[in-house]
């Protein structure tokens, strides 16, 4: 597969959320608001990317049996060093406040296992890396977008500014779980409207 | 090389497991001051908002010297009300009681846990005092603003760990809740000394707030983390009044 294929295949045509439905609990989770959203985007990007790509390194020495540990080991050193590192960075302290333990949730998070089990361990570093990054995007752009409603009809604002005039009542069902998944079939819809071959007969 | 063989596995996922303990021992130990820096600027921002003194877009550095500039003094009490010792309060050295949790368990009698709660009195004469609790995920706690009159609520601030965003969070992203309690009064002599109550406070009663709908544990932790808290403060509250009233 070429590297462009690697790269755009996962953020549109088999994008993590909306095609794989894979890591959809995290995404009704942090959706409320679009830094949270933001925020968890990057940290899942990283997380996918360097996991992918260190284990793309180890591929040939990791001892069959224990895969599945060593790649739990790598992933969650990763996702703790995310967290460390957030918590200690002035600027995005009060990001990581709010998401709290869904940061060190990404673990659970299948996108994450299932490319390195899907890809990393059967591919060279490099297309690893791009596979894992995409795969975050891909995952980050579905945030975006749910985030984006979440905020704007749930608490009237966007990235925290008010966008919605003054009076705007704002609604407790968008800021709930449910709506997220409500929003995420919505998109699902949209893509497969689009999407020709996702269609099945 | 056969990469399945016992020996190999169990020397291959222990040199995995030191390396990987050792990379995240260094970030800790490399992380720590810059992650209690921000614990401590953010505890900090939090009582000068409960103060209603303005924290908004300062960063760390400007918290602190605000603080330093607005507080007067800070000292912890013991459970009779006495004074334990000083906590310093200039710019270079701001002392404050951490560990909130192992005062709440020093509260409630728990073995092992000495009591020593903190004052901050800012210049203005009010006092903040700290709470703590249980909510319906995690601990919730936060400050409370005192006016010099030791009744009168000038303002507060609570945070919380993991509390349901746009329900239970509200008690700290609602600036409408915090701001049902300013002007309120703390009823020292009676049981409970605040609450929180679900519909609205009664006409004419003044230790009372209206809870947050949909978000009742949240509510009642908060309720029962104050007036814990405001009990332990008792002794040391009545005896200022006292000494006003005399």
């Amino acid at each position: 597969m070429k590297l462009k294929d690697t790269f755009l295949t996962p953020i549109f045509k088999s994008n993590p959320i909306t095609v794989l439905v894979l890591g959809v609990c995290s995404a009704l989770a942090v959706t409320v608001t679009l830094k949270g959203a933001l925020v968890m985007a990057l940290s899942v990007t990283v997380v996918t990317g360097l996991g992918n790509w260190v284990l793309s390194l180890l591929r040939k020495g990791i001892p069959n049996r224990v895969r599945i540990i060593v790649q739990l080991v790598v992933v969650a050193m990763l996702v703790i060093l995310v967290d460390q590192v957030l918590k200690s960075m002035e600027a995005t302290f009060p990001v990581a406040k709010q998401l709290s333990v869904y940061i060190g949730l990404i673990i659970t998070n299948c996108i994450v296992m299932g490319r390195i089990e899907a890809f990393a361990l059967g591919n060279k570093p490099f297309p690893s890396l791009v596979d894992g990054l995409a795969n975050g995007l891909g995952y980050g752009l579905i945030l975006i977008i749910v985030a984006f409603f979440r905020e704007l009809l749930g608490s009237g604002t966007l990235f925290g500014y008010q966008v919605m005039p003054a009076g705007y009542i704002t609604n407790n069902l968008v800021i709930l779980p449910p709506f997220a998944l409500i929003l995420i079939g919505c998109i699902i819809w949209v893509h497969r409207a689009l999407d020709k071959e996702l269609q099945e007969k | 090389m056969n990469t399945n063989g016992n020996l190999y596995t169990i020397v291959y996922t222990a040199i995995i497991v030191v390396v990987v303990a050792g990379l995240l021992a260094a970030a800790a130990v490399f992380l720590k001051p810059s992650q209690q820096a921000n614990i401590k600027a953010e505890t900090i921002s939090q009582m000068l908002q409960a103060a209603q003194f303005e924290t908004d877009g300062l960063n760390n550095a400007q918290k602190l010297d605000k603080y330093a500039e607005e507080i007067d003094h800070a000292f912890t009490i013991d459970a009779k009300g006495a004074k334990i010792k000083d906590l310093g309060v200039s710019r270079d050295n701001i002392e404050l009681v951490d560990g909130l949790k192992a005062q709440n368990y020093a509260i409630a009698g728990k073995s092992g846990f000495v009591l020593e709660l903190p004052v901050y009195v800012f210049k203005n004469g009010v006092s903040i005092i700290p709470c703590y609790g249980a909510g319906l995920w995690g601990p919730v706690w936060g400050y409370i603003a005192i006016e010099a009159d030791g009744t009168t609520i000038k303002g507060t601030y609570f945070d919380h760990d993991s509390e349901t965003a746009g329900l239970g969070a509200r008690i700290k992203d609602d600036p409408a809740f915090r701001g049902q309690f300013v002007g309120k009064k703390i009823a020292w002599s009676s049981k409970p000394q605040f609450e929180i109550i679900k519909g609205g406070a009664p006409e004419g009663q003044e230790n009372a707030i209206d809870a947050i709908s949909g978000a009742t544990i949240t509510s009642e932790g908060l309720d029962k983390a104050i007036n814990t808290w405001l009990q332990a403060y008792e002794p040391y509250f009545s005896s200022i009044i006292k000494a006003e009233e005399e």
